[in-house]
């Protein structure tokens, strides 16, 4: 019973830091109808930002967040107007085209400038651990799993209450219109594409927190943000969020009752149904 | 003149001037196709860095002498992005394309398993220092020779210095990745474990590139053994530790199969690298003779000053492949593939890396020293002749360091 208790903790925990992972893949998705194949290059560049800042300048990876996810924001920002919009009314399969470019070009630029040693942000509280009974929940993933629900939550307010958010979604539900409305729509992608970037920034502070960072880590997060993105649906980060925690309590769950092999087996397994059964993700509305 | 004509007489000029190039000392060229990016970067630049590093020596002290002609060692090395399947291709290209005269390894066992049926279908000897498994070495090919210790026997000596602990580990978890090394290092443990009367409490196979080991971890505790033995790769023992950390898993032992040789685990990792177990076939020491580097510390300290970091094993083992190659084409006297392959089937000669004699199989025979990160240094705990120096153990709660 007290396995149980603790497997469920540690896929809950697991789950948020797998929801902060998908939350800008789902934005950009959702919005520019870009599926962003570099998601998970820029996450592994947040990490390494946030790396820097802690070694170099002792900024602490939690504190150092904002700062990873303004610099982030503007390099999603530039390579929008720079780059995607080029090619973000072209056919979905230019933009797979040209963000797999990306993340070529993101990850070898990474193992040139920082070598293809293995780094770990650790702080002293990245180890510690509360013990609640039997049941013992790690601090760093208990922290990250709070950044994830209010990264989430924050995400969804903005969305439904802020001007550029109403905006965004607009746009997303019918260009024409916004335009009508005084939508600047290239601004507004680039926007939207810099807060995707900024949140995949953020994730990278928390991932190399519990865990570590070298530059190929990027395509499986990637692909784990697919999967959790489509789970989860497009429509509402909160969805994004129950997608997260959906995997993360599975692939715990199938580890102690199947094997250690079956977490991928189990959670890509489930992808599948919701496609069947939800094609418009858990959260999503039933066409 | 019309256009054909021209580069007709391009190419007849570009031919006499090649014929009119002086004579140079030939070059005998060593193929190899190693992982330079890609997930496993981080371990196959030591086999770059070994070759390139040996081959450099061996060009200095004149090269090497085949019959009574002079060659200069030359490498073509490519990256093959730890992709096995670009990988095969490469190697099909450095044989059938590049024309090189002998093949040296990639790293790890399940890119030697498949580039190995390159070499034996063109009939090329190659010695690699990368893969272990006993896969490798169980088809009765004739050209895969291998420097690495079996992988069935990594966690040997560790078991047997288990048992002079005191108190004595009476249970272990044995997790491992599913790829033919890790695979063939649980299947060799298991029997050892049975023989030392030790519980197999939790046996588990993880997939490869894992990040999260919570859920083992937990189990790991739940079954409360005294120690965790761990076959895979570096990423996923650095989480493993990491994780066992956050979660206060503190088994009495825990080894290994890698990483901790490494300076760049032991770096990420900090402090917390600290009693973790490992095992090294090799480690620098002056007792290890060489011809070309004089013996294994001056090659260490030479490897480090021109490379910024440590060599561990893997390089050792790289350079050692590159002596086995030069020595056998010497004793052959020719650059035959097959008289170069039975030379080195009858190899016998030490080196940086320990005594090179390959069995029947392919398979070089060395015994695992058991080590350990004590103070953020690996020190060498236990051998064949016993304990070499004293092991922290057992390992105090995560709290109590």
């Amino acid at each position: 019973m007290d396995l149980l208790a603790q497997i469920l903790i540690n896929g809950v925990l697991l789950g948020g830091l797998y929801a902060v992972m998908a939350l800008g893949l789902a934005l950009v998705w959702g919005v520019l109808n870009i599926v962003n194949l570099a998601h998970g290059a820029f996450i592994m560049l947040g990490g390494y930002l946030s790396w820097h800042l802690y070694t170099y300048l002792g900024i602490d990876p939690f504190l150092g967040l904002p700062i990873t996810a303004v610099v982030m924001f503007c390099l999603g920002y530039a390579l929008q107007r720079g780059v995607l919009n080029l090619v973000v009314r072209a056919p979905m399969f230019n933009t797979l085209l040209i963000t797999f470019g990306l993340e070529v070009v993101l990850t070898y630029l990474a193992q040139l400038a920082f070598s293809a040693d293995f780094r770990t942000i650790n702080p002293s509280y990245a180890g510690s651990s509360i013990a609640l009974g039997p049941v013992v929940v790690p601090v760093a993933r208990l922290m990250a799993f709070g950044v994830a629900v209010a990264l989430t939550v924050g995400m969804w307010l903005f969305l439904l209450h802020s001007r550029l958010g109403r905006a965004i979604r607009a746009t997303a539900q019918n260009l024409v219109a916004a335009r009508l409305y005084g939508v600047e729509p290239r601004h507004l992608y680039a926007m939207t594409f810099g807060i995707g970037i900024g949140l995949a920034g953020a994730a990278g502070g928390l991932y190399g927190t519990v865990s570590q960072i070298d530059p190929y880590i990027g395509a499986t997060l990637t692909a784990k943000s697919f999967a959790i993105a489509i789970i989860g649906g497009l429509d509402n980060p909160l969805g994004v969020l129950v997608g997260g925690l959906v995997l993360g309590i599975i692939e715990s769950l199938t580890v102690l009752y199947v094997g250690a092999t079956f977490g991928d087996v189990a959670s890509f397994g489930v992808l599948v149904l919701v496609l069947i059964f939800r094609p418009s993700g858990l959260l999503g509305k039933t066409a | 003149m019309s256009n054909i004509t021209m580069r007709l007489a391009g190419a007849l000029f570009g031919a006499v001037a090649l014929s009119a190039m002086p004579a140079m000392a030939e070059d005998l060229v060593l193929g190899a196709s190693v992982q330079l990016t890609g997930p496993v970067a981080n371990t196959g630049r030591y086999y770059k860095d070994a070759y390139e590093f040996t081959i450099d020596k061996i060009n200095e002290a004149g090269g090497v002498k085949v019959g009574d002609k002079q060659y200069k060692l030359a490498l073509k090395l490519y990256d093959n992005q730890s992709d096995v399947n670009l990988s095969v291709r490469q190697y099909t290209q450095l044989i059938s394309q590049d024309k090189v005269n002998l093949l040296l390894g990639p790293f790890a066992s399940n890119f030697a398993l498949a580039d190995s049926a390159v070499s034996e279908k063109y009939q090329v000897p190659m010695v690699q220092g990368g893969g272990a498994s006993d896969q490798i070495f169980s088809r009765k090919f004739k050209y895969i020779f291998g420097t690495l210790a079996p992988a069935s026997n990594y966690f040997g000596s560790t078991i047997a210095m288990m048992k002079e602990l005191d108190p004595a580990p009476k249970s272990v978890a044995l997790l491992y990745a599913d790829d033919a090394f890790d695979v063939s290092v649980a299947d060799g443990t298991r029997p050892l474990l049975k023989d030392a009367g030790i519980t197999v409490a939790l046996d588990e196979r993880y997939t490869s590139n894992a990040s999260d080991f919570n859920s083992l971890l937990s189990q790991i505790k739940s079954a409360n053994v005294d120690a965790v033995l761990v076959a895979g790769h570096e990423t996923e023992i650095l989480n493993f530790v990491r994780q066992a950390k956050s979660l206060a898993v503190a088994p009495k032992l825990y080894s290994f199969t890698v990483g901790v040789p490494s300076e760049d685990f032991r770096k990420a990792l900090g402090k917390d690298a600290d009693y973790a177990f490992g095992m090294s076939a090799w480690l620098p020491s002056a007792d290890l003779k060489d011809k070309y580097f004089g013996d294994a510390a001056a090659f260490a300290e030479a490897y480090k000053a021109k490379f910024g970091y440590e060599p561990d094993y893997h390089a050792a083992s790289g350079a050692a492949d590159v002596e086995a190659l030069v020595q056998a084409v010497e004793a052959a006297g020719t650059l035959d593939p097959k008289a170069v392959r039975d030379a080195i089937a009858k190899l016998n000669f030490d080196s940086l890396y320990g005594k090179i004699a390959f069995a029947e199989n392919g398979q070089i025979d060395l015994a695992q020293t058991v080590i350990q990160v004590q103070d953020g240094k690996v020190a060498a705990v236990y051998g064949a002749k016993g304990f070499l120096e004293k092991p922290k153990y057992p390992m105090p709660a995560w709290n109590a360091r």
